[in-house]
């Protein structure tokens, strides 16, 4: 009997046990903030928390500050490595690309010129203090002899001036000692575009343009200069530059700077006119019939 | 006296445990938390000599403190360690956890046993909870978590018991796992 009021009692007290966490459940679901006994609870366990928190903290900054940079130094050795490594081959990488697009504009002016020419890459090209003074292309004597024009992918670069053994020297349009044939494109008047020979920038004047008489027909800051093809040094047509300041004029001749459309110091490859191209099919228009290339000819 | 200290050193341990896991590296890891406040529960349950409302009592208490550690509403794992407890209790007299991979099993069943009281305390309360694949996908990584750590917080209870032991023999019991 007692066994059994013991169990009972047993029962009944594990039920209690039970029922007090639902009630309190129920209490703080509805409440939604501790109550008074839970943030007492909470103070008291608080500090605990803290130590332990503050060990785990002490035992973490350990372990990241020293076991775990261990390593560090040949994993940082390997990527010095690797850094190195990869900065070269950029380096490599950029150098081709900037290759390809000096080939490409080259290959464009090829198909856009009809005329035989060489392809030439700069090999030298020696500053004044500010400014480039003059190409050094690796195309000697035997390809290639003075006064043959010289372009990059954006317009005329200038001149062969000298060639020496199997290398050879180009005097640039921004030259003094320059003078090509040009044409305001816009106006259609014609002048000898001459370098400034100025230490800081590759500016060029026209000489000897006719100052016309009619406002619109004046040459006007913004203008396109392109090449005539009189002299057949350059083809006609060539972007030279655009006018980027007007100097006055005389009374009959205007004076105008020009920006030549070619940055020199950034020219890498360049093609050689080795003749100039053939003047222009007056019949180009007109249909011909061919003759046969081979057999016997009709009577 | 043994309850007593078996909720504190379980305490102790959940206190380290919610300490130390906040401070591992993925979230994976992060969220498999080792339901010790379960395990205790359950061993408390599974070893209680003749009365069952002392390891009850600790188990409640147990859950209350483990409630405000973790930050859910105060009563919510009291009941549910209460809970089970109650059934660790009730399989008592069918069960023998002995041997690493018994342990593990049981440890397993244990988080996942209470991954499904909570979860349906938390419906009958309206508890606001996640989706229900989140609930799962928690439920399988403490389940996982319990089951490696189980062996060694129950090697920790037994140690306990073994030190309240009166005789040599209830020692060698406890420590053996044929407790009580």
């Amino acid at each position: 009997m007692t066994t059994i009021r013991r169990r009972l009692i047993d029962w009944v007290l594990t039920g209690f046990l039970l029922l007090i966490p639902a009630l309190v459940l129920r209490a703080s679901l509805s409440r939604g903030e501790p109550s008074a006994v839970d943030e007492t609870v909470l103070r008291i366990t608080a500090p605990l928390q803290a130590a332990v928190s503050w060990m785990a903290d002490g035992v973490g900054s350990v372990w990241s500050g020293y076991v775990a940079l261990i390593d560090v130094e040949s994993e940082n050795r390997e990527l010095r490595e690797d850094n190195e490594r990869l900065r070269k081959d950029l380096a490599s990488m950029s150098r081709k690309a900037y290759d390809v697009q000096a080939l490409e504009e080259l290959a464009l002016v090829k198909k856009r010129i009809a005329a035989d020419m060489i392809g030439a890459r700069v090999i030298g090209a020696p500053l004044t203090p500010f400014r480039v003074s003059r190409l050094r292309i690796d195309r000697g004597a035997s390809e290639i002899q003075p006064n043959m024009a010289v372009i990059a992918g954006t317009g005329p670069v200038g001149v062969i001036e000298k060639v020496f053994g199997d290398y050879a020297d180009v005097l640039l349009v921004s030259d003094t000692r320059s003078k090509i044939d040009v044409v305001v494109k816009r106006t259609g008047r014609r002048g000898f575009l001459r370098g400034t020979g100025r230490d800081d920038s590759y500016a060029c004047t026209i000489t000897s343009l006719e100052l016309a008489s009619q406002s619109d027909q004046r040459a006007q800051v913004g203008d396109e200069v392109v090449t005539s093809g009189v002299g057949l040094i350059f083809p006609p047509g060539l972007l030279i530059g655009k006018i980027t300041k007007l100097d006055g004029d005389d009374g009959m001749l205007q004076k105008v700077e020009v920006d030549p459309s070619v940055d020199v110091s950034q020219v890498r490859a360049v093609m050689v006119l080795l003749a100039p191209p053939p003047p222009a099919d007056p019949d180009a228009k007109s249909k011909k019939r061919s003759e046969p290339a081979y057999g016997t000819r009709a009577l | 006296m043994r309850t007593g200290t078996l909720v504190i050193v379980a305490y102790l341990a959940c206190v380290v445990v919610a300490t130390v896991w906040l401070r591992l590296p993925t979230s994976i890891i992060r969220d498999s938390v080792p339901d010790v406040g379960a395990l205790t529960a359950a061993y408390l349950g599974l070893t209680a000599r003749g009365h069952v409302a002392p390891a009850v009592g600790g188990s409640v208490v147990l859950g209350y403190l483990v409630d405000l550690i973790s930050g859910t509403p105060p009563g919510l794992a009291a009941l549910v360690l209460g809970l089970v407890c109650l059934i660790a209790r009730a399989a008592q007299q069918r069960l023998m956890v002995r041997g690493t991979a018994m342990t593990m099993g049981f440890s397993a069943f244990v988080a996942l046993l209470v991954g499904v009281v909570s979860l349906a305390v938390r419906m009958v309360y309206g508890v606001p909870r996640a989706g229900l694949v989140v609930d799962l996908q928690h439920i399988a990584l403490v389940t996982l978590a319990t089951a490696i750590t189980g062996p060694l917080v129950w090697r920790g209870c037994r140690r306990i018991d073994a030190a309240f032991a009166r005789t040599h023999r209830e020692r060698d019991a406890a420590l053996e796992g044929l407790a009580p």
